[in-house]
């Protein structure tokens, strides 16, 4: 057999292996999508009705007709975002600190910020869910979203920092001799500078953080103040096989705001890669 | 050094309030301020208190505290744990390895089909990374609709219309690890997957043109180029998800809640019943403890087979 006769065979099986993975990948959101378009009685049909025969959306009418439902998508937005800013005003600073100072512990300082990334929530909630009840953060926004903030620091120091890395310095040193302070430089140069950085960091928390699940079922115990994440939880221990169509469209309209954002991102990442941030 | 013109019009406390913060703009650890206080609020003062309640009694419940072994001895004595830990291994054994050799897989077919300029390789690519960002709740929801053994469980539903026999896929102790293990990997995969992909992208194509006029085949170029090149990416790959999946608890208590009976009650959900379902802060600062410990482990572990600088190399 010639090589190229080979290769062609290979692509074969290239195709052939992609298909599965894609199937393996793509068939439980299907069905997820399959379950919460039928009616009850379809959904006791199984796999035999993959297609509904009679497709209905009154399962969507039904939950995002529910005021509550709505509060639930409106926290998990709200908590995600604040998170999201919080963070970056936190953590951008730093970036900076570390990619713009040369100092010595710079190296050292930077492997212990992602240390904590290594520490699991969970353990970091049991003492301070006792605290924040303390001084009464415990069924808060406020206290939730500086949970947040915290638990996505680490990560975003160092996406910040790697994106600083990547602009050049010259036009910060313009700005110097121009006179202007080091603050100024930050926030009127280098930040506009990394904001494709900054707008795809702010995406990536904000899709974390939309999935986070622990932080706000343990801090929050209000109904209207539950993010989507924890809602459909409750909802699930409280849902039926008769309510499985509606389970699954609950489901779907909490998984797919995540999934667009990160199509979203991934186009932004692109773009940042071809397009470059500065050029000449 | 330049002096702004607003400081050299102004007078002698201008200069000085001028120096004073550009002394505090040039030094790092003013920037690094918000950071370090964030981070010593929410990590570090929690972990330190982790280990000091770990020596109390201490209960949700209230009451007063003492200090005492009592907890860490409960915990030594506890028949549980070896279960519990034995289940945490099995779990996080199976999603590494799956995760790896699965994300490894599709980030090699997925080069080879950029190489071929085969069709469909972004979207293949998209796909995989999709399952990432599905929330853990999610994720366990969505395969309890798959392993259902109700009617409207996909897998036993296909398997019936196959007239095979259906799987208790999460009511058999047995195979609810199984099931719990593949819904971690189907979500999982994408980041090893990603990992995999730059680390192959940054290997130099000279050593595959060199190999190929040795006569390696393919195999061989695998074995003895890719794998040695990518030995870091797999290290520090197998650090990142060892430790996710040790820490994961949402995908599993929707999945099965731990059960049936304990048989996927991992160390972070037995943790989170133990403080919040049981209130014993003590005991879960215990076993909140010896989840930092088995991390510190595992990572000092894995950190130590990297690579060192090899004269061959």
């Amino acid at each position: 057999m010639t090589s190229d006769a080979r290769e062609r065979l290979w692509d074969t099986a290239t195709y052939l292996i992609a298909i599965v993975i894609a199937a393996f990948f793509l068939v439980p959101l299907l069905w997820l999508l399959s379950l919460s378009l039928r009616t009850r009685q379809e959904v006791y049909l199984g796999a035999a009705r993959f297609i509904p025969k009679h497709p209905t959306i009154a399962n969507f009418q039904q939950i995002l007709s529910d005021p509550a439902f709505i509060t639930y998508l409106w926290n998990g937005l709200k908590l995600s975002a604040l998170g999201g800013i919080g963070c970056l005003l936190v953590a951008a600073p730093a970036a900076y600190a570390f990619s713009r100072f040369h100092f010595s512990s710079r190296s050292s300082l930077m492997m212990s910020i992602l240390a904590f990334q290594m520490v699991s929530p969970l353990v970091i909630l049991v003492p301070l869910y006792r605290y924040m009840s303390t001084l009464g953060l415990l069924d808060g926004h406020f206290g939730v979203t500086m949970v947040y903030i915290a638990v996505s620091l680490p990560m975003a120091v160092w996406l910040l920092k790697s994106s600083i890395d990547g602009i050049p310095k010259s036009l910060e040193e313009a700005a110097e001799i121009d006179g202007c302070s080091r603050f100024g430089i930050f926030w009127r140069i280098t930040l506009p500078l990394v904001a494709p950085g900054l707008a795809s960091a702010f995406i990536l928390i904000m899709i974390l953080n939309w999935s986070q699940f622990l932080v706000p079922f343990l801090l929050l115990s209000t109904d209207s103040k539950l993010p989507i994440s924890v809602a459909i939880f409750t909802f699930a221990g409280t849902s039926n096989a008769s309510s499985t169509q509606v389970l699954a469209a609950a489901c779907l309209v909490a998984v797919v705001p995540a999934i667009v954002a990160f199509l979203l991102l991934q186009r932004m990442i692109v773009g940042a890669l071809t397009a470059g941030a500065v050029k000449g | 050094m330049t002096m702004t013109g607003a400081a050299m019009a102004g007078g002698r406390g201008d200069i000085a309030r001028t120096s004073l913060r550009r002394r505090i703009e040039n030094h790092p650890f003013s920037w690094l301020l918000p950071v370090a206080i964030l981070l010593g609020v929410f990590y570090l003062y929690p972990i330190i208190d982790v280990f000091r309640l770990a020596f109390t009694n201490a209960s949700l419940r209230g009451g007063e505290e003492h200090y005492t072994a009592d907890s860490i001895r409960a915990l030594i004595v506890n028949p549980i744990l070896p279960d519990i830990l034995w289940t945490t291994f099995v779990f996080t054994a199976g999603s590494v390895i799956g995760q790896q050799l699965f994300g490894l897989g599709i980030a090699v077919l997925v080069m080879r089909g950029e190489r071929r300029r085969l069709y469909g390789m972004t979207a293949l690519r998209t796909l995989v990374l999709v399952a990432w960002v599905i929330p853990g709740i999610a994720n366990g929801l969505i395969w309890q609709m798959l392993f259902s053994e109700a009617p409207f469980g996909a897998i036993n539903s296909v398997l019936r219309m196959m007239h095979v026999q259906p799987v208790a896929w999460l009511s058999d102790p047995n195979i609810a690890m199984l099931s719990s293990i593949i819904s971690n990997v189907w979500r999982g995969t994408a980041f090893s997957m990603i990992v995999f992909y730059a680390a192959l992208k940054a290997i130099d194509t000279t050593l595959y043109e060199a190999a190929s006029v040795d006569g390696a085949n393919g195999w061989q170029r695998f074995r003895f180029i890719t794998l040695p090149q990518m030995r870091p990416a797999i290290l520090v790959n197998s650090i990142l998800i060892t430790i996710a999946t040790l820490n994961t608890f949402d995908a599993i208590i929707s999945l099965t809640g731990g059960g049936p009976g304990r048989a996927t009650e991992v160390l972070s959900l037995y943790t989170f019943n133990t403080v919040f379902r049981n209130l014993d802060l003590a005991g879960g600062s215990v076993l909140s403890v010896l989840m930092l410990i088995i991390s510190l482990l595992l990572a000092v572990g894995y950190a130590s087979m990297m690579p060192r600088r090899e004269p061959n190399e």
